[in-house]
């Protein structure tokens, strides 16, 4: 910072400290160049001030706007973390279940059951892909709001999802074959708890960096449709797990009980619940006043 | 999208060619007769940033030029039509009262 104008550095602090982060070296160089082309110090004094109130007020409204979408958007994606983690683990073999041949017999007599696991495929597909869209866009805006306001600890949060997934896939691929054996059920079963441990440290990585960075509006708008698209998969996986289901059962191929297609279907249908509802509550509150640039 | 009238000239201004504050301010007052204060100014820039429609370049001594985006230049073509629209509609029917 220049010292040239002690007064326009004094004033420089009522503006919001991001916003004097980004813009306040420059503004107090333009104070300084303008002061010495003649330009008379207390109008200056005053638009200066002036442009505070109206940085404060984008502000606000920014921040209420992005308040309604940071968290509708939260919901969701807790909601569908949770919801792919159930339905990769149930989906997986759903194809060859309960055996290869007997999937065939079953799919013969009863297309439904086939059908429903393309289904489901093609929803994790589209849920997969509007994600990694969102990803790239709050990314790209997340590390600028980084560098703009050095903020490392945005950075740190981001490399979180990063360093977890390479660890732990990493550790998978290192371990000998034979941990994954019946006999080590022990290893087996705390290796996944620490994948399902790392999965939430992950996304809870990803929500600290929506609650702490700044995000353009533009962005949130891609989120927003992202969010639209992941919890409308969600709604016909849910759908198509529950045929799937009852077509298998009504097809009496497998005898053995419906406990677990049971709590995977009750967990499908409430993380799917919670997102529709999470949509539908932003999307209720008033809209604020439309933007002005 | 209502543009102001400092974002209208910053967004003039620039789609001259990349300029940093000081050349933005004494290119708006020698074009349109306009003093922005720095305040007004960085207002602007700060709002056209942050949709996209002007980008920072990087900086020379400290001075930070911006230039404007294709969605910038797109917005300020639309907005100038229709101004033009209107300022050709309004003079046109001022015309036949300033030669009664």
């Amino acid at each position: 910072m220049t010292s040239d104008q002690p007064w326009a550095a004094a004033l420089l602090t009522a503006y919001p400290p991001d916003w004097r982060a980004r813009y306040g070296d420059e503004l107090e160089l333009l104070v300084a160049d303008l002061r010495a082309g003649g330009r008379a110090p207390i109008p200056m004094a005053f638009d200066l001030l002036c442009g505070a109130v109206a940085a404060w007020l984008t502000l606000e409204r920014r921040t209420l706007m992005s308040e309604r979408s940071r968290n509708a958007l939260i919901s969701v994606l807790w909601s569908w973390v949770a919801f792919a983690a159930v339905a990769a683990w149930f989906g997986h073999d759903l194809a060859i279940y309960p055996s290869a041949p007997q999937a065939h017999q079953i799919g013969l007599s009863h297309p439904a059951v086939p059908d429903a696991y393309h289904v489901l495929q093609v929803a994790g597909a589209v849920g997969v892909a509007a994600t990694a869209l969102a990803a790239v866009a709050f990314a790209i805006d997340a590390v600028g709001y980084a560098r703009r306001c050095r903020r490392r600890s945005t950075i740190a949060a981001m490399a979180v999802p990063v360093v977890i997934a390479v660890a732990w896939l990493g550790g998978t691929r290192l371990l000998p074959a034979s941990s994954f054996t019946v006999g080590n059920t022990a290893l087996a079963v705390g290796w996944l708890l620490l994948g399902v441990a790392g999965i939430a440290g992950s996304t809870q990585a990803v929500v600290t960096v929506i609650r702490s960075a700044e995000f353009a509006e533009r962005t949130w708008r891609i989120g927003g449709v992202a969010a639209a698209a992941v919890t409308s998969a969600m709604v016909v996986a849910t759908g198509a797990t529950i045929t799937w289901g009852v077509v298998e059962r009504a097809s009496q191929a497998h005898g053995g009980d419906t406990s677990g297609w049971l709590i995977v279907t009750a967990i499908m249908a409430v993380t799917t619940a919670r997102a529709v509802i999470a949509l539908i509550s932003a999307r209720r509150e008033p809209a604020g006043k439309p933007a002005t640039a | 999208m209502d543009l102001t009238e400092p974002v209208v000239l910053v967004l003039t201004s620039l789609a001259d060619g990349p300029k940093h504050g000081y050349a933005l301010a004494k290119d708006i007052e020698d074009f349109a007769g306009a003093k922005l204060g720095p305040g007004t100014l960085y207002g602007a820039l700060s709002r056209l940033e942050d949709r996209g429609w002007i980008e920072a370049l990087p900086s020379e001594d400290r001075r930070r030029p911006y230039r404007i985006t294709a969605a910038g230049a797109d917005c300020l073509a639309k907005h100038l039509e229709t101004a033009q629209r209107v300022a050709t509609t309004g003079l046109s029917r001022l015309e036949p009262r300033s030669t009664a």
